[in-house]
């Protein structure tokens, strides 16, 4: 059994907490740094250096807790936000007066923003707006007032932490989907790999059965002509996909459920539609399909009339060359045009009947296929070789003026000339 | 038939022992010498390297190694030898892939004990065996080669391959059906011309798919090593 194919998982949010973890140990030595150069300013640098005993033991001893979402738990965020606000509200006791209220900074200086960054990157905008509030809060209360400058600073950190929860936020739902995509696609593929792999055995079978049936003979030579009647049904069903089943995702858990679903019929009759599906049923022991392997595009509605002449050519080659004539579908792809052959190994017609045919007005098959051929915009031209068979060719041009303009109509009234090849 | 004086090697490719034993009997049967048999993609390389046959008879749905492989390889090892693919469901993808990769026919597997025999027949002289499915493949494959745009290389690139007017007329007519008397008739050439045009045809395909890997492994600097 083949193992469930692995999920690629591109993180998004993997650079940003290592970011993280980069930022608080820089801040770390850039606060430190801060009172080390201004410690002389500092009215009771004891209690400062404590404070920074603490926040470089914290740092370092809960670095792991920033590596990656799954450990950055919430007491961590609780406790790492309970610092950084101490470290703000004992800024008053540690510094001079003078200098908070010229603006100077805090004990823990940027670090602070690190603790918000990491409700952000957590927890998305809304965990970010709230850490980002307290740590305006507590900003005011070490400044003692509300001037524009701290207002300026508080907002900054307010606006700039919200947006970067957003963006993880966003960053993760697209991630989620990219890894239900990938998902959806793996197991697509290993339905499709399974359904080959069933249908070839099946096929196997009734291609077997179709060939002791005809050699051991009798009533198993009728069970072999079954079999091989569906043989040619399922084959065309499964060839190249010929029929691709619709699905949709459901995201009940966030996973991938794949649900199949029928396809509502495209009721836009000009919209392009593969033309193969609606040709592979008429595919049967006696009808040979063949086609360029790719999708052939039409308009919708030029694609049935199409099907639809193509059936009546069919019917035709059983009323005139007998239920045992063998019959062959060619669809050609051509830049331009579409090309579809129908030809039969019946007798073929003979020279001077068709034109008597038509003289009496008994061209009622050949008529209704040109009548439909011509609706949009195609030509339908009938070919009898002697000995050969008898074609009909059917030519639809693939940008179809709606006013069914034909190209290579035949002209006149005599629509129902047919071509007789002679060798 | 003609007796030859030695029988045609051939070698049976298939997972399915029912279908192995039965196609290997009937070639049996019919005179050819069914030198090796196998049941997957690496026994088929293995089996067929020691037993050197002359046509091998190969199924695409193979397990351990797919199908296509497994022809790429022995036809990359040994050029002459010719493989007659005999798949039940034909995938497309696979079928076209098998072809450009150098097998020369390909039947499906509700052909009749007679198709397969001559069939197999007709490989191991070197006459291509088309089915109409497989001629309407290769005129979708031509059509594709020629709409695509040109690789990007600049102009030195080899040009997608091309069918003549004579070559697409006999394919198209292989497509409908016709055999290849009709259409030496149809066409006032000889049966041997009509080969000719349908043997040229996927030569050109494989041609192109040997200039094309050829410049892959240059532009990826593999023909260094």
């Amino acid at each position: 059994m083949a193992k469930r194919e692995r999920v690629m998982r591109m993180s998004v949010e993997q650079p940003l907490w290592r970011a993280l973890t980069a930022y608080r140990v820089l801040t770390l030595f850039y606060a430190t740094g801060l009172f080390v150069a201004k410690r002389d300013e500092f009215v009771r640098p004891e209690v400062a250096a404590g404070f920074y005993v603490v926040l470089f033991a914290w740092t370092f001893a809960t670095l792991p807790k920033v590596a990656n979402a799954a450990s950055c738990s919430r007491p961590f965020l609780a406790a790492d936000l309970t610092v950084a606000l101490t470290g703000i509200l004992l800024t008053p006791v540690a510094d001079a007066h003078d200098r908070i209220v010229e603006g100077g900074p805090t004990l823990p200086s940027i670090w602070t923003a690190g603790s918000v960054l990491a409700f952000a990157v957590k927890g998305g905008w809304r965990w970010a707006a709230f850490a980002s509030a307290l740590v305006g809060v507590a900003n005011v209360v070490q400044r003692g007032t509300l001037d524009q400058d701290t207002l300026h600073n508080v907002l900054l950190v307010w606006v700039a932490s919200i947006a970067i929860g957003y963006v993880v936020e966003v960053a993760r739902a697209s991630e989620r989907t990219l890894a239900r995509a990938l998902e959806i696609e793996a197991a697509t593929r290993e339905r499709v790999r399974l359904a080959r792999d069933i249908h070839d055995g099946v096929l196997q079978v009734l291609a077997m059965v179709q060939r002791r049936g005809s050699a051991i003979g009798g009533e198993a030579a009728e069970l072999g002509r079954l079999a091989g009647e569906q043989e040619v049904a399922l084959r065309t069903l499964v060839s190249g996909g010929l029929v691709p089943v619709s699905r949709v995702s459901e995201d009940v858990t966030e996973g991938a459920v794949v649900r199949a679903v029928d396809e509502p019929d495209p009721q836009d009759d000009s919209a392009p539609r593969d033309l193969r599906p609606l040709l592979a049923p008429y595919a049967t022991a006696k009808v040979t399909f063949s086609e360029p392997g790719t999708p052939v595009r039409l308009a919708a509605g030029a694609a049935k009339e199409l099907a639809a002449a193509v059936g009546a050519a069919l019917d035709n080659v059983h009323r005139h060359a007998g239920a045992d004539a063998r019959a062959w579908i060619l669809v050609e792809d051509e830049p331009d045009e579409v090309i579809v052959t129908v030809r039969d190994d019946g007798p073929g017609i003979p020279e001077g009947r068709l034109a008597r045919a038509e003289g009496e007005g008994r061209l009622g098959v050949a008529l209704s296929i040109r009548g439909r051929l011509r609706e949009i915009g195609g030509t339908a031209e009938l070919i009898s070789v002697p000995g050969q068979g008898t074609e009909v060719e059917l030519r639809v041009p693939k940008n179809v003026p709606m006013d069914g303009r034909q190209p290579k109509a035949p002209k006149g009234s005599r629509g129902a000339r047919g071509k007789v090849d002679r060798t | 038939m003609s007796e030859r004086q030695d029988p045609i090697r051939v070698m049976v490719v298939d997972d399915h022992p029912m279908w192995r034993d039965a196609v290997a009997r009937d070639l049996a049967e019919s005179g050819f010498d069914v030198v090796a048999t196998a049941g997957d993609g690496e026994q088929a390389v293995r089996r067929a390297r020691a037993a050197a046959p002359d046509v091998l008879v190969l199924d695409l749905n193979l397990p351990a190694k797919p199908g296509v492989q497994v022809c790429k390889e022995l036809v990359g090892l040994d050029p002459a030898l010719r493989v007659l693919v005999l798949s039940a469901s034909g995938e497309h993808a696979d079928v076209l892939e098998a072809v450009k990769s150098g097998a020369t026919g390909y039947l499906l597997k509700s052909a009749s004990t007679e198709e397969l025999i001559d069939a197999v027949r007709r490989t191991a002289v070197g006459d291509p065996v088309f089915t109409p499915g497989l001629a309407g493949l290769v005129l979708g494959e031509y059509r594709r080669l020629a709409s695509d745009p040109a690789p990007a290389t600049g102009g030195e690139g080899p040009r997608a391959p091309q069918l003549t007017d004579r070559e697409t007329e006999v394919l198209r007519l292989v497509a409908k059906g016709l055999s290849y008397k009709q259409i030496a008739e149809r066409l006032v050439i000889s049966h041997r011309t009509v080969q000719n045009h349908v043997q040229n045809t996927l030569g050109k395909l494989q041609l192109h798919n040997r200039v094309e890997l050829v410049r892959y492994a240059i532009e990826r600097g593999l023909d260094d090593v």
